[in-house]
């Protein structure tokens, strides 16, 4: 019954995306609180966010079959379907962003290959066929009934599935570091943003991507299977991965700004601050809400309880969220064209930058550029969201992700 | 042939007449300022620094010798020409705003709107209209176009629609102070390598190492 809530609810958001997406199509970017000097947004964001939860399927084939952890096995095909789910959904959290959206064929007929851009759309569309191939070569031994009409005819599905499943794993866990480096090379190839320009940040994306991307997982796998006895070493294991992982993730973080911070170059002081002051309380909940989570989860009791699970992971997640909404705002709220003007002491000073958006009560040309989605960027983005829960539910009812019979 | 220009800024008066003569001649929707003068120091655009002089300096794009807009663009809408200068195929751009993010210079703008409807917001009298009329296309690719298409990237194309008919950029030949130069970079005996050579000619943002093709003049010291 609840299934059926969910999906009628993310039906109608998937809905409204649709529509707000239409009209933002017809009347163009301007339906944005987007700008020329703050250029990218919710959008862009909402990449790195889904890519990182698409982790998920990485740590659970690899940990199970080329590390031999058995107790993972149960939630394998979740691990691949929120795999698959979150990478669609990246791709779709980035169309909204593509100002002519119909042209896109041209990234097949021209495709520049010096363009990070480029491979990510490669790698992403390859780890989404991955996911998809892994998540049916699990489902196999299950295709029964009314699904064996899709279902490989070969001798012996399960062992079919378990050898080919082993083949694939050491490929997908390849591709999904890949989309998290690759994913992170569109920012951080960039000197012209000092905020990007930073060697930690791919080692960073991929962390990060394993603390959400097993909380996607887990918040799945607590509310189809709950918390029985048998999955109990899995949860541990499961929490264990997204403490250290978050852990990891936060080192690296304060690491690059421990480097800025002391050697204090104006530049990146200002993008420090620009996170530090401005957005001080994102920083705050992006640092500390997953740090609550992790601690949650360490408590044993905690792990026993599917609604504390769900909340904690959840928490977890908003955290991770937050921290790819701020990969923005230090990016653009600082113009990089700033020097210090010749026969000035002491003052460094930014080139005003041509908005774009013209409006006689406000200056044309800025020098801060302060950005909040508008509601129809937060409507395309819960959407999207919503298609990620959509598809996970709706397979979750059809399809033999949960296995029915457990040894 | 490297195309580059050096910008006199003893010469620059701040009348900014370049940047409106750039602004008409390329037709750019409200907002948009493919050229822009600025007056470092200042608090406020368009106003005298609080201390110290006051010099003007005009902005645009410069043309990368290793340009980030060019290496990002995912489709090879922004490409060279053959004299070294950065132009963007206005039919195949898909607005993904990759080379926005990428250029240190803020010097590439988007069509938000409807270009038609955006210079209306200007309220201009009616039957006024501006930008050269013809489009321009270079190998077949379109480079300009009175009206872009909404959701596409658009900047500085070193008028090379007029560099076809043997005419200056819009901005040298509307400058009043005579203080923009076009010509070969690679030449070393070109009017403009001469002034970059005697007049300690120098670039913006020379450490992000994107070798940019508009060199620029100091001015003398002026006390205000």
């Amino acid at each position: 019954m609840s299934k059926k809530i969910v999906l009628v609810l993310t039906g109608l958001m998937m809905i409204a995306g649709f529509a707000a997406w239409v009209l933002q199509y017809r009347e163009g970017l301007i339906l944005t609180d987007l700008r020329n000097s703050y250029s990218w947004g919710l959008y862009v964001s909402g990449l790195a966010f889904f890519v990182g939860n698409a982790a998920g399927g990485l740590v659970l084939s690899s940990l199970i079959y080329l590390f031999g952890v058995t107790a993972l096995k149960p939630f394998a095909r979740i691990g691949a379907l929120t795999a698959f789910a979150n990478v669609t959904a990246a791709m779709l959290a980035i169309l909204p962003d593509i100002g002519q959206p119909v042209r896109l064929y041209n990234m097949l007929l021209h495709p520049k290959l010096s363009s990070p851009l480029v491979w990510d759309v490669g790698v992403l569309n390859l780890y989404a066929i991955l996911s998809l191939v892994y998540l049916y070569l699990l489902m196999l031994p299950d295709l029964k009934g009314p699904l064996a009409r899709i279902a490989l005819k070969v001798e012996n599905p399960s062992e079919f599935s378990e050898k080919w499943a082993r083949r694939i794993a050491p490929f997908s866990l390849i591709a999904a570091i890949g989309i998290h480096v690759v994913t992170a090379w569109i920012f951080s190839t960039q000197g012209a943003r000092e905020w990007w320009h930073s060697a930690v940040l791919a080692p960073d994306f991929v962390a990060a991507a394993i603390a959400s991307g097993t909380s996607v997982v887990m918040v799945v796998a607590v509310l189809v299977y709950g918390v029985k006895e048998e999955f109990r070493e899995a949860y541990r294991i499961m929490s264990l991965m997204i403490t250290v992982s978050l852990l990891v993730h936060i080192f690296f973080m304060y690491n690059d700004y421990f480097i800025q911070a002391w050697y204090g170059a104006s530049e990146s002081m200002e993008t420090l601050s620009i996170t530090f002051k401005d957005y001080l309380w994102a920083h705050a909940f992006e640092v500390l809400a997953p740090l609550a989570a992790v601690l949650l989860l360490s408590r044993e009791k905690v792990r026993t309880s599917a609604s504390a699970v769900v909340v904690s992971c959840l928490l977890l997640i908003a955290g991770i969220f937050t921290h790819r909404f701020l990969l923005m705002p230090a990016a653009f709220g600082k113009i990089p064209l700033t020097f210090p003007p010749m026969g000035l002491q002491g003052v460094e000073w930014s080139v005003p930058i041509a908005s774009g958006r013209y409006d006689p009560t406000v200056d044309t040309f800025v020098t801060h550029a302060h950005y909040f989605p508008t509601g129809i960027e937060i409507t395309i983005f819960l959407a999207v969201l919503a298609f990620a829960c959509f598809l996970i539910t709706l397979a979750v009812d059809r399809l033999p992700i949960v296995k029915k019979v457990q040894s | 042939m490297r195309r580059g220009m050096v910008i006199d800024l003893e010469k620059c008066i701040g009348c900014r007449s370049c940047a409106v003569a750039c602004k008409q001649h390329n037709a750019q929707p409200a907002g948009n300022w493919w050229n822009r003068v600025v007056t470092p120091g200042s608090e406020f655009h368009g106003v005298a620094p609080v201390k110290g002089k006051e010099l003007f300096l005009p902005v645009s794009c410069q043309h990368c010798a290793n340009a980030p807009c060019e290496k990002v663009c995912p489709v090879d809408a922004t490409f060279r020409h053959t004299d070294g200068s950065i132009l963007v195929d206005l039919e195949r751009c898909v607005g993904c705003r990759y080379c926005m993010a990428a250029c240190p210079y803020g010097v590439r703008q988007f069509n938000w709107e409807d270009p038609t409807r955006s210079v209306q917001r200007y309220e201009y009298q009616d039957g006024y209209t501006y930008g050269h009329p013809k489009q321009y296309r270079l190998n077949g690719r379109l480079v300009y176009a009175p009206l872009r298409a909404k959701g596409v990237v658009e900047k500085c194309n070193f008028c090379v629609h007029y560099q076809a008919q043997g005419l200056d950029p819009a901005c040298v030949r509307a400058c009043p102070g005579k203080a923009r130069f076009v010509g070969d970079l690679d030449d070393p005996n070109s009017e403009v390598s001469r002034m970059i050579r005697e007049m300690n000619g120098f670039n913006l943002l020379p450490e992000k190492g994107t070798k940019p093709s508009v060199f620029y003049l100091p001015p003398k010291r002026k006390e205000v």
